[in-house]
């Protein structure tokens, strides 16, 4: 996280937040990894016998590798997913030295998450090159152009169809733009969902022509959005198309309801708890949007063409939509509140700017709407050509602004909630610091600069459990010029060394020694480094 | 601008004042094959307390062991095998002191005092080495002060943070 200066404007925050996420380079974790066995860079005695990665969210493996001390990788087929944990067997013939364990998991937002955890046999190795998680831009400015054509076709599209069947009551086939978006999204839906499985493997853009790609897509939670979500179109044509007006207006409702639906099946929003307000809350904010922004193009289009039937749906429309606007505005409201958490986390997160930005420009789009319900609606219900005129030009506005706020909003398809987030930032920093006398096991939980607990496992250098008669820790960080601070620890019933409520004032590297008092006269200093998160 | 002149001052100050407030060996220097008097000087407690213990450990290769009774102290000799047998005049001495304990005294933390024992240095000490002892002083309510580090290669006892008195060893005097 950056820091942020909370005296800034909230438009210029919401700005640079657009920017920000539109630059990050860092790929961060949706489901984030809680805990490793071995932990990552413990030194174990002898080879393990199954390998484990703790999640915070269940999730399923699309890549396990093993990189072996000679940097050789081998791919690790055989796991067993309990719950949470992912428990793999490693080949039986591991060497001694040090060992990377990479991984790329989806979770139950759809959204792909990798990294690595290290490990040694016997003692570490050289220095070992974690797999950096560089982002592959080709790969997510496709999946976030997309993404606004999917939620363009979908709303513009689907929620038109419906409009033009149920608002407008029209036999016709509806304005071309409808007809046009419906086609844009379905198109979009169906290669995101192969832009999704190179995501999940992290293939680049070339890789959509291999099978693989679309395999791992579906597999993915996205799958069943974009299965759902394509069908949904395809009824949206067949309501334009169909012949029976009974099977046009179905079909236009079934998309629908369809359509909304799908969008509950993935993504972060849906995937958080509690899941009984979350799903149902993503489909009504779905839905609504579809009702009132659908209506918007085949309105603009009735009242030009036909002044009678236009301003009989502007009528309707009036009445309906303030009710639809209410509910999309609630649901959004719980969605907002789940996923940010604490109101500080809407500065400070790329997700919270994200949403910032979008309210910036829900309050633009709110303002123009009140505009058009207070002074161009009753003119134009009593058919003033003026009125009608203005009122056009107004909903051509609105759509454009509504086109920025999925913009925006498909940037959410990179930024990780604050919920998300503050779970990982509850994940715990560890080293391990090895000597020719000792060795320690330290862990720093949280692994983020505040209050934090400091446990140490104290062993001997033959990995046999060492009777100490003190442990003292040192935490120092020469860069911004804390001196050393002393913390005393108390031996816990586990056989851990723990000292609580350390407040670890900057994030950064920090040394930590360990002090290990043995016996009387006898002191080991194990000096090793950490880094602690912001 | 002041604050922090101030600051450093105040840093270079206590840590001048630390460095010299370790226990130490107030004859720095020996030959090897002769009887020396270590006299370990204390200059205060363990943070702000009185000390009521001192502990020194004899390191090998130094035997024939006698400390000097102290009044108001009680002294303990805690005697164990030698890692191998020494030469003390012609007499082989495989076993003797192994570490000294004064105790059931108090001396203040502003108080100064000499803990004194006679030793003989074995010829089997290396001339050109420091020959170290481990001391540690013990507090009421289980504080203690324990300098007790010896430098490892490449270091100076200066670095250390609770260095060990030390005893730099000379060649033996010609005559013995």
């Amino acid at each position: 996280m950056r820091n942020r200066n909370p005296g800034r404007s909230g438009i210029l925050a919401a700005l640079t937040g657009i920017l920000w996420c539109c630059l990050t380079a860092a790929a961060m974790a949706h489901a984030a990894l809680t805990g490793a066995v071995p932990s990552d860079g413990a030194v174990v005695a002898a080879p393990p016998k199954t390998l484990s990665l703790s999640f915070s969210e269940p999730v399923s493996p699309l890549v396990l590798k093993l990189v072996l001390p000679d940097g050789r990788a081998r791919a690790l087929d055989t796991f067993v997913l309990r719950d949470r944990t992912l428990e793999i067997t490693p080949p039986a013939d591991l060497g001694t030295g040090t060992h990377v364990l990479t991984w790329r998991v989806v979770s139950e937002d759809g959204h792909p998450v990798g990294g690595s955890t290290i490990f040694s046999i016997g003692a570490p190795s050289g220095a070992p090159q974690a797999a950096a998680n560089a982002v592959d831009w080709p790969v997510r400015g496709a999946l976030w152009l997309a993404r606004i054509a999917l939620y363009a076709g979908l709303f513009f599209g689907i929620g038109g169809v419906f409009a033009v069947r149920w608002l407008i009551a029209d036999d016709g086939d509806g304005p071309a733009p409808v007809r046009a978006a419906t086609l844009l999204g379905l198109l979009a839906t169906v290669l995101s969902l192969g832009l999704q499985g190179l995501d999940a493997l992290g293939a680049p853009l070339s890789g959509l022509l291999d099978l693989a790609a679309w395999k791992a897509g579906l597999a993915t939670s996205f799958g069943a959005t974009v299965v759902v979500l394509a069908a949904a179109f395809c009824l949206a044509v067949l309501a334009t198309r169909s012949r029976s007006p009974a099977m046009r207006r179905g079909a236009s409702m079934v998309a629908l309801l369809a359509g909304s639906g799908a969008l509950a099946l993935s993504g972060h929003a849906s995937a958080a708890a509690p899941q009984w307000l979350m799903r149902p809350a993503v489909f009504v904010h779905a839905l609504t949007i579809a009702i009132w922004i659908g209506a918007l193009l085949p309105l603009a289009s009735a009242l030009r063409r036909d002044g009678e039937a236009g301003r009989k749906a502007l009528g309707r429309f009036s009445r309906l939509i303030p009710l639809c606007v209410g509910l999309l505005v609630l649901a959004g409201i719980v969605l907002a509140v789940v996923q940010v958490g604490k109101p500080a986390a809407l500065l400070s997160t790329a997700y919270g700017n994200v949403l910032l930005a979008k309210i910036a420009l829900l309050f633009l789009l709110f303002a123009l709407v009140a505009v058009n319900r207070w002074r161009l609606t009753g003119p134009a219900a009593k058919g003033e050509a003026k009125a009608v005129r203005r009122l056009c030009r107004a909903i051509a506005v609105e759509s454009l602004i509504v086109l920025a706020v999925f913009a925006v909003a498909a940037t959410w398809r990179f930024t990780p909630p604050p919920r998300a987030l503050a779970v990982a930032a509850a994940e715990p920093a560890s080293i391990h610091i090895h000597s020719d006398k000792a060795m320690a096991e330290v862990t720093v939980t949280p692994g983020g600069a505040g209050p934090v607990d400091i446990s140490a496992v104290i062993l001997s250098a033959e990995f046999e459990p060492l009777a100490a008669k003190e442990v003292t820790f040192v935490l120092s960080n020469p860069q911004a010029g804390v001196e050393p601070m002393r913390r005393k620890t108390e031996l816990q019933a586990d056989g851990s060394w723990r000292a609580a409520g350390v407040v670890i004032p900057l994030a950064g590297r920090w040394q930590l020694r360990v002090d290990v008092l043995i016996s009387d006269f006898e002191l080991v200093r194990l000096q090793g480094e950490i880094d602690i998160r912001s | 601008m002041l604050k922090r002149t101030l600051v450093t001052a105040a840093a270079l100050v206590l840590g001048a004042g630390t460095a010299f407030a370790h226990v130490s060996l107030q004859v720095k220097e020996a030959p090897v094959g002769s009887s020396y008097r270590a006299i370990f000087q204390v200059p205060h407690g363990c943070e702000g307390k009185p000390t009521n213990v001192v502990r020194v450990q004899i390191p090998e290769g130094v035997i024939a062991v006698k400390p000097q009774p102290k009044a108001g102290w009680t002294l303990e000799k805690v005697r164990g095998a030698y890692a191998k047998s020494y030469d003390y005049y012609g007499t082989p001495t495989s076993e003797g002191v192994k570490e000294i304990v004064w105790s059931g005294g108090t001396l203040g933390d502003d108080e100064y005092d000499e803990f004194v024992l006679r030793v003989y240095l074995t010829k089997d000490l290396k001339a050109g080495d420091t020959l170290y002892f481990p001391v540690v002083q013990e507090c009421p309510d289980g504080v203690a002060e324990r300098w007790i580090e010896l430098p490892a290669a490449g270091q100076s006892a200066d670095d250390l943070e609770l260095p060990a008195p030390g005893v730099k060893l000379l060649e033996a005097t010609s005559g013995h």
